[in-house]
């Protein structure tokens, strides 16, 4: 009997094993129960997959962008604002998984690990979110836009705020159209171009191209090439939009010439190209406070001669964000170092506590010599190169315009990124149109007027 | 009922939702009490571990105290009575308590046992009497009475003033009202019609208090016995995991309810077969036969169901033998003292653990498959005290698990979601489990309100997943009570182990306590992810008739572990 009690023992390896088992759901359960509880098909937080009782979200103005009353979510009463800020807010489904609404959804309907998502009065204590965007410039973007693709982005580059934010097509989140599904019109619209689609950024990309010229050749400055219109590399033909002769960096990057930036791609090779694109943050992951942003990619470790050079002039398979190269310029127009972009400015509520933005420095770019070199040559875009009135002069804006070819038969996305210079007006901004041809004259117009109406004119 | 619908309305919605919410805080809490009450009264209810009987040397006048009712007698130090005598075998006798009095069998002993000079033969039992000399080796011994033992040797029961523990009254009154607190709560369940208030739950209650009080009359009364507290705590869980039912399905609870009421009746049955050893004894080895039978006819007649061939289709009712073999198979591996001592190897049990074993893997029931395997080795080493059985049995399965998954890849696929459920959100590897998690995270401490979850609309929501169905509806402190009343059933059973009326119950217990413990942890840890998947019972809660049953098997060997559920029956007579 007295050995029975002591072999009964081995009951205590398996209680080990249950109360081990416990300790560790538990510690999961308090460290990750908020992702736990926070999944798209979570019915508690979404009725028939909607968001039912979650706090506010706003604008930087207190525009009111959506909202619960009595479990039911409403958006703005406008339909212009509603369907500008769609993909910053997100719909109602979850379908747009970048929208602040998806993935600030433990903020919002006050997610704790003591009450799960319940309360004792069966309201959620989430709490309000006010964004940084403007949501009137929003809806100028949207109309600007019209019923073309695209892709609008601005931020203030010494705080970090981001003002407009618009992706078409958008649709209304109250009315969403019922042919959404299968009308050609609404191909992607739940996609928020800003961030999530990477575009090939044509001449954009000779931005990057000359800061890796900048940084790696020591006679950048006196460097020419002869441009013929256009150029053999490895038995295959580039062309260029015009004949520009012998030619220097400045009036190549004014002039756009293919070939210059084609055969100093070349020159440069790819592991010089891979550093600067690396630099800047290509091919790496990127977030916009919590929310993930398409990486964008230059990837030329199985390039020819020949696609390198095309990589040097934003072709071959290089990608780029809006948000990306809106950032880019940001840092360039802060003399090398990023002010990090942020959306979410204020977050407060009876779990949350309250949480305000701060202003947040990113890794250095590029060193403060090629971001002034850079800063000179873009401003001579604008002052010597482009029409005079593509943007009005006070706003000192430097900028690159890009006419990018994506093949497939479509016409070619139009794309411009600068910023302005003038303290008082401090943006910098990339625009995307698909199939808007022209960078300067499809894309450059709509950056200038949303300009002009920060500027307050 | 509108009108009392239309009265909860004007209540206000507010109100309505903050009584609930106080119930599922009260719930738990009283859940907890009844169960500590519970464990403590058995604890000082027992008998104080004092001698009954004492042995005497007759020359040396050495006195050896009896404190077991089957006390090993031998050289070796592991003996319960060690008598330093080089002439004896390590193991020589058994001297042990049955109805009839003290009885000692000799265990194949080199010298043999003499009772009054007359040899004994090997293995048969001789009664011996106060007075009475019994030889073994170079010592003789004397039976002596001591002062506990004075009423009469027949009579065990123990209970001096001051030691029956808190009345089980008490408790079984709690526990009603827990119940009670429950079936209010279930009437508040979201209703189809929008209703929100729904009369039906109480008739649920009505039935399960005609089901308690009878029991508790007919333990108490019928049989005169002084304990309830184990059939408290189980009557506490089928009763919250009923409501917990009837909160999502009142067809699913009625038929809950009726396999309680088939398991409170397997329950007095197997007491009453246990009361006699040996009965036990004399059917122990057909029954064992019958578990090995009951799987092989479902292995040919059986049905699947989700994969696993384990379900038996008898017109309307359907049941899963493997969940009543699992009462038979501890019926096959446990053994009185003197048959440990006797029948040293383990054949006879290794063989019907590996046809059990067999059945079920074939069946692909890989869940039965390892509480059966929990079983073996857990009586297999009470048995035989020996790591190396338990090492080798242990190697052996996880080779077999190796070639098996290496034969039928398909089925080591069942694992790939382990750890990974994240990335399987919405396919078969991750679906069961992130849901699991997802609305066990969102029940927090004091859960969504019963009924009031989306976790039983998925698939086995309400069986295999149902302690996340339980956190999100009732609340994570309600869920840990009960697992932590799991646990209890282990530290009863072991605080209880040597004072069984034999080894037999013992090691039943022992086991019975063991399956109830890693079933939870199967059931418990599988759907959160912490362990892979298989589809198992918790016990009480999980909808399931024959699982019910099964249950309440497993709590009849627990309770038969406690020497007063008989001492007091015969007190009667």
């Amino acid at each position: 009997m007295k050995t029975t009690g002591i072999r009964s023992f081995i009951l205590y390896i398996l209680t080990a094993a249950f109360i081990g088992c416990m300790g560790f759901f538990l510690f999961e359960l308090f460290s990750d129960g908020d992702n736990w509880a926070m999944q798209p098909y979570n019915q508690h937080l979404v009725a028939g997959g909607q968001l039912t009782w979650a706090g506010s979200i706003s604008d930087r103005n207190g525009t009111l962008l959506v909202g619960s009353e009595d479990g039911v979510r409403s958006y703005n009463s406008d339909a212009g604002i509603r369907t500008a800020t769609v993909h910053t807010v997100g719909d109602k489904n979850g379908y747009i998984s970048t929208g602040v609404q998806l993935v600030y959804r433990p903020q919002l309907s006050g997610y704790n690990p003591i009450f799960g998502v319940t309360t004792m009065t069966g309201k959620t204590t989430g709490g309000n979110i006010t964004l940084t965007i403007d949501s009137s410039l929003c809806e100028t973007a949207l109309n600007l836009l019209g019923s073309q693709k695209g892709a609008v982005i601005i931020y203030d580059y010494t705080t970090g705020d981001v003002l407009c934010k618009v992706s078409t097509p958008a649709f209304d989140p109250e009315n969403i159209p019922e042919d959404i599904e299968d009308n050609d019109q609404y191909k992607g619209a739940y996609l928020d171009r800003t961030i999530s689609s990477s575009f090939t950024p044509g001449s954009t990309f000779k931005v990057i191209t000359a800061a890796c010229a900048i940084e790696h050749l020591s006679d950048w400055q006196e460097r020419t090439y002869t441009c013929t219109g256009s150029t053999t590399i490895n038995g295959e033909k580039i062309t260029c939009m015009g004949q520009h002769g012998e030619i220097g960096l400045e009036a190549a990057m004014g002039v756009s010439c293919n070939v210059y930036f084609a055969e100093l791609a070349s020159d440069l090779g790819k592991d010089a190209m891979t550093q600067t694109a690396n630099e800047m943050g290509f091919n790496q992951a990127q977030k916009l406070d919590e929310i993930v942003v398409a990486a964008s990619t230059y990837d030329v470790s199985d390039a020819d001669e020949n696609a390198l050079a095309w990589s040097g002039i934003g072709q071959y398979t290089t990608l780029v964000t809006p948000y990306h190269m809106m950032r880019i310029m940001g840092a360039i127009a802060n003399n090398g170092v990023p002010i990090e972009p942020r959306l979410v400015s204020t977050m407060g509520g009876a779990s949350l506590g309250n949480y305000t933005a701060d202003i947040t420095t990113g890794n250095r770019m590029m060193s403060e010599e090629t971001a002034q070199a850079l800063q000179r040559l873009l401003r001579s875009d604008v002052e010597n190169y482009y029409n005079s009135n593509m943007f009005p002069s006070s706003l000192e804006v430097c900028a690159k315009t890009g006419t990018a070819e994506v093949g497939e038969g479509k016409e070619d996305t139009g794309w411009v990124a600068g910023y302005c210079a003038n303290p008082e007006t401090p943006y910098a901004f990339a625009v995307v149109v698909e199939e808007g041809g022209f960078g300067s004259s499809s894309a450059a117009p709509i950056a200038s007027q949303l300009l002009q109406q920060l500027a307050g004119w | 009922m509108p009108d009392l619908s239309a009265f909860f309305a004007s209540m206000g919605h507010q109100a309505l939702y903050l009584f609930l919410y106080i119930l599922r805080i009260l719930v738990p809490v009283l859940t907890l009490i009844i169960v500590i009450k519970c464990y403590r009264s058995v604890k000082l209810g027992r008998r104080p571990a004092e001698p009954v009987i004492m042995l005497e040397e007759v020359t040396t006048h050495a006195r050896f105290p009896v404190l077991y009712w089957e006390n090993s007698i031998g050289r070796s130090r592991s003996c319960d009575i060690v008598l330093p005598d080089a002439t004896m075998s390590r193991d020589h006798a058994v001297l042990m308590r049955r109805e009839e009095g003290w009885f000692i069998i000799d265990t194949n002993s080199k010298a043999g046992t003499f009772v009054n000079g007359k040899k004994l033969k090997p293995t048969a039992r001789a009664h011996i009497h106060p007075g009475d000399t019994i030889a073994m080796g170079s010592s003789a011994l004397t039976l002596r009475q001591t002062s506990l033992s004075d009423l009469k040797m027949k009579r065990f029961s123990m209970l001096g003033p001051g030691q029956r523990g808190a009345s089980p009254f008490a408790t079984f009154v709690l526990m009603i009202i827990v119940q009670m607190l429950m079936a209010i709560q279930c009437c508040f369940a979201p209703q189809e019609e929008d209703a929100i208030f729904t009369p039906l739950p109480l008739l649920l209650l009505g039935a399960l208090l005609v089901i308690d009080i009878a029991f508790y009359l007919f333990s108490m009364k019928g049989l005169n016995r002084v304990s309830f507290e184990v059939e408290t705590v189980a009557l506490l869980f089928s009763g919250i995991g009923l409501f917990l039912l009837a909160g999502d399905s009142m067809d699913v609870a009625l038929t809950q309810l009726a396999a309680m009421f088939l398991g409170i009746l397997v329950f007095c049955i197997l007491i009453w077969f246990m009361g006699d050893l040996e009965r036990v004894t004399k059917w122990r080895l057909p029954l064992a036969v019958c578990a090995v039978g009951l799987l092989a006819i479902t292995l040919v007649i059986g049905t699947s169901i989700n994969g696993s061939k384990n379900w038996i289709f008898l017109g309307p009712i359907s049941i899963q033998p493997s969940e009543l073999a699992k009462i038979l198979f501890i019926f096959g591996g446990a053994a009185t003292l003197d048959k440990l001592q006797t029948t040293r190897n383990l054949t006879e049990f290794i063989v019907l653990a590996a046809l059990c074993g067999g059945c079920l893997v074939l069946m692909k029931d890989l869940g039965s498959a390892a509480v059966f395997f929990v079983t073996f080795l857990i009586i297999a080493f009470m048995r035989s005290g020996s790591i190396r059985t338990v090492a080798l049995a242990c190697s052996a399965v996880v080779i077999g698990l190796f070639m098996f998954l290496k034969a039928k890849p398909y089925a080591a696929a069942r694992f790939l979601g382990w750890r990974h459920v994240w990335e399987h959100i919405n396919d078969n590897y991750g679906y069961q489990q992130s849901r699991t998690l997802t609305y066990a995270a969102s029940g927090g401490f004091f859960g969504t309100g019963l009924g009031n979850g989306y976790l039983h609309n998925v698939a086995a929501g309400n069986s295999d997943l149902v302690f996340g169905m339980m956190t999100e509806e009732l609340g994570l402190l309600l869920a840990l009570v009960t697992a932590a009343a799991v646990v209890l059933w282990i530290f009863y059973v072991r605080s209880d182990v040597t004072r069984s009326r034999s080894t037999f119950y013992s090691i039943s217990a022992c086991a019975a306590a063991g399956i109830l413990l890693f079933q939870s942890l199967l059931n418990i840890f599988g759907p959160l992810d912490v362990i892979p998947l298989t589809g198992v019972t918790l016990p009480f809660i999980s909808a399931g008739g024959s699982s019910m049953i099964s249950v309440w098997g497993m709590v009849a060997f627990i309770k038969a572990s406690d020497e007063r559920t008989y001492a007091v029956r015969k007190r009667k007579r």
